[in-house]
């Protein structure tokens, strides 16, 4: 779908999933790395837990599909370089970090370019001087603060998040100006800053204080009815399954099936099945729903997950329409049918030289008319610059060989 | 000058978070996005807080003014075959329109996309779900973005090891599968422009949100190894490198200090046990972790957490506190440039958020509050969809406009 489009990546944290998501709709993207290589090639894990340039895993994920050259664009030759690439690119992706990026006043595009910067913190804001790495972006976007439970320290995930926020918002920001350009002909400078991406996942967090409410407690998925906990997530015979008690009249029929299941494996007592569900937190505040009763449900529920597996309250929870589902790893999300079936995954990618290949979840989107597929996997380092240099800017085989003398390349 | 999206017309059947979110990205690019509802099943964002000043009402959600700013609402029972048609008109009218019912939905109401495409060949139609329309799970899943977080490997990433995870904060998905329905509508509308070719696009929220977690695939795919939650908020790789508590309750600091500059600034600034021989380099650093952990909690156990981000900052050490709900709405970033005011006749002034992104030449939209129920359903219907006073009328005695 953007097969018209090419992307030139200075590559760094938060630019890897813009370039995958753009590449993954078609458009050509190619890496720009200094010749060290660039700062994604140092993230784990790895690849065997053997640390290398081409051995990130995180690396492999985010630039399968893409090209990749090596450019020192601390030199004119390199910049020089830069801007005659520039001129077949519609966008530039880059990131604040100086050692990854060209200065804007260094590096001259024709005004068809679409330049996207991704910053750490809005570089026009009382924040633009702060220096900053994902864990940094993750804590100022509320997520962790409000994720966990109140007795233990907030929670970050294990993957880091604000350079996937930043860079799928880099996407969606950089498709915008594309459409402006669309129209006019004309590119524009853009900036996103990752903290503001990396606020959508806080939901509503951000909003709650100022309509006048009063601050949020960091809790886990759970709710509290007459002064009763009802958990969220439950252990079941081979992990962990989620069950949300949903009231009211959108949701609390769903909880009606759950509690109707309960009692048809005995682990609930026809009375407390036999009540109307979607009105529980009325009825509670009444009294004709007791603590006592609350406590028996809460348990019966304990028991119902525990007498299966995953799978099987998974396939319950779909044949019954439950708001419940198995808390999967990434084992079971390889073994489902139904990722496998619906088509997530693309034809298998090589990580590493030894000929090993992954499937990878490419396809985050179907199409009724264009299939995403992965075309290559992510670069070795420099991999295509002698290719690019020479087929897209004429240069000779000694002029590049006199880049690489000269450490440019 | 116009914005990216101006003209564009987008039909927003969604309901919640997923679509609304991917209908208010186009809105505040510049489109024309009229949002369907229903005031027999209202939508349960209404329902759901925050309120204005804690009191409730469907006029009163700030999620839903967050999550439908600048939205026209139309309010049509879709099921009456009248009301049907009038939804059929607006395909006609629109270039995009979302929805987000379970699998099966639309089939039901003979509205699927083929039906759609035979009214409208060019329109561009974004289905999500939480499994997606195909494959063998896919109907009968339906629900929130809590089970999206579940069925990604999201949920059983956060917790302490050896304690049950603890679950994403809500429901994560619902934030995510914005990011992929967005780009994919804008390279869908970028491939029309030139081919005047329409399609379906259909996003599995949970499939979404295995892409943001895509290194714990590769090393479960590549290495075998399933990551497990980890609790502590740094990397292993990393010294110093995590959160610290702070004066006060429930107060911390983030801090990345594993870098030899940021560790030397560190150092010279906390002085004291930090200055141990032992710490001179990152092996000893991560081999004497919990001391230095230790001594960093003692620095920062007595000092407030916002002076501390200040004055680590300064200094040259990446940090940040530990944002709280009270911290997001006090941030001066966020009152500066993110915090956009809305005049609501219900709720009165309000803040939402605004857009993500800076867009240096084309202007931002102003931010707008989001429509009460069925607010512009007599103008849609006589300006989109074309019926005069009198068909207006009649529907309206017809019970169908509700």
């Amino acid at each position: 779908m953007l097969h018209d489009i090419r992307v030139i990546e200075l590559s760094g944290p938060e630019t890897m999933m813009a370039g995958r998501i753009l590449g993954d709709l078609g458009a050509d993207v190619i890496v720009v790395e200094p010749p060290g290589g660039a700062a994604g090639r140092r993230l784990d894990p790895f690849l065997d837990d053997t640390p290398g340039l081409d051995r990130s895993l995180t690396w492999h994920a985010l630039n399968r599909g893409k090209r990749g050259i090596t450019l020192d664009l601390g030199t004119a030759d390199g910049r020089a370089l830069l801007e005659a690439l520039g001129r077949s690119a519609a966008l530039l992706l880059e990131t604040a970090d100086r050692k990854a990026t060209a200065p804007r006043a260094d590096v001259t595009l024709p005004a068809s370019t679409v330049r996207c910067r991704i910053t750490p913190f809005l570089s026009t804001g009382p924040k633009r001087d702060y220096v900053a790495s994902d864990l940094i972006v993750t804590a100022a976007t509320g997520v962790p603060g409000i994720t966990g439970t109140p007795e233990r320290p907030p929670l970050f995930y294990p993957v880091p998040q604000a350079m996937m926020e930043a860079g799928a918002e880099a996407a969606i920001a950089s498709l915008a100006a594309l459409s402006a350009r669309d129209v006019d002909g004309l590119g524009q400078d853009i900036e996103v800053p990752a903290r503001l991406a990396g606020m959508m996942s806080a939901l509503s967090v951000p909003i709650v204080v100022p309509a006048n409410n009063p601050e949020l407690q960091r809790t886990p998925a759970r709710q509290r009815l007459a002064g009763v906990t009802l958990p969220g997530i439950f252990a079941c015979k081979d992990g962990f399954v989620l069950v949300s008690f949903a009231f009211g009249q959108a949701f609390g029929r769903l909880t009606q099936r759950l509690m109707q299941w309960a009692v048809e494996q005995n682990c609930l007592e026809a009375r407390l099945g036999a009540v109307d569900w979607s009105t529980a937190p009325q009825q509670a505040e009444k009294g004709s729903l007791t603590a006592e009763d609350l406590r028996a449900t809460v348990d019966a529920i304990a028991s119902l997950c525990r007498r299966h597996t995953k799978d099987e309250f998974g396939a319950e929870a779909r044949k019954r329409g439950l708001l419940a589902a198995p808390l999967m790893d990434m084992r079971d999300i390889a073994q489902s049918p139904q990722y496998r079936e619906r088509g997530l995954w693309s034809s298998p990618v090589a990580v590493g030289a030894e000929g090993r290949t992954v499937d990878d979840p490419a396809r985050f989107a179907q199409f009724s008319n264009y299939t995403i597929d992965v075309a290559r996997p992510a670069p070795t380092l420099s991999q295509h610059t002698a290719e690019i240099l020479k087929t897209e800017l004429g240069l000779s085989s000694a002029e590049v060989q006199a880049l690489f003398v000269h450490g440019i390349i | 000058m116009k914005g990216p999206l101006d003209g564009l017309r987008v039909l927003d059947m969604g309901w919640v978070m997923v679509g609304p979110v991917t209908g208010r990205y186009l809105a505040d690019l510049g489109a024309d996005v009229v949002k369907l509802e229903s005031s027999r099943r209202v939508d349960p964002l209404r329902t759901l807080g925050p309120f204005k000043d804690g009191k409730p009402g469907l006029e009163r959600s700030i999620s839903y003014h967050n999550l439908n700013a600048g939205k026209r609402s139309l309010t049509v029972d879709i099921k009456d075959p009248r009301g049907r048609e009038a939804i059929l008109r607006l395909v006609e009218w629109a270039d995009v329109l979302i929805e987000s019912f379970s699998p099966g939905v639309l089939d039901d109401l003979d509205l699927a996309y083929p039906v759609l495409k035979a009214r409208n060949p060019a329109l561009i139609v974004a289905s999500t779900s939480l499994l997606g329309q195909t494959g063998p799970h896919a109907r009968g899943t339906s629900g929130v973005g809590t089970m999206g977080a579940s069925m990604s490997g999201a949920s059983l990433l956060l917790g302490w090891p050896g304690h049950p995870p603890c679950g994403t904060y809500g429901p994560w998905t619902d934030a995510i599968a914005p990011r992929f329905i967005v780009p994919s509508i804008l390279a869908a509308l970028h491939r029309r422009r030139a081919t005047g070719e329409g399609c379906q696009i259909d996003v599995a929220q949970a499939e979404a949100g295995i892409q943001f977690l895509s290194p714990a695939w590769y090393q479960y795919a590549a290495n075998g190894t399933v990551m497990e939650r980890r609790g502590h908020a740094g990397s292993p790789l990393r010294a110093p490198h995590g959160i610290f508590r702070c004066a006060g309750q429930d107060r911390w600091i983030a801090l990345d200090a594993s870098d030899d500059a940021a560790w030397q600034a560190l150092r010279t600034l906390v002085g004291g046990p930090l200055l141990d021989a032992t710490f001179d380099t990152l092996i000893g650093r991560l081999r004497g972790r919990d001391d230095l952990e230790g001594a960093i909690s003692a620095w920062t156990a007595s000092r407030e957490a916002d002076q501390l981000e200040r004055s680590l900052q300064a200094a040259g050490v990446p940090a940040h506190v530990v944002s709280s709900s009270n911290d997001l709405a006090h941030d001066p970033e966020l009152l500066e440039a993110h915090y956009r005011r809305i005049d609501d006749p219900v709720v009165g002034e309000a803040i939402v958020e605004g857009p993500r992104y800076r867009l240096g030449r084309t202007p931002e939209r102003a931010t707008r509050r989001g429509p009460r129920i069925g607010e512009h359903t007599q103008e849609i219907l006589r300006d989109l969809c074309g019926y005069d006073a009198a068909a207006i009328d009649e529907l309206k005695a017809a019970g169908v406009l509700v």
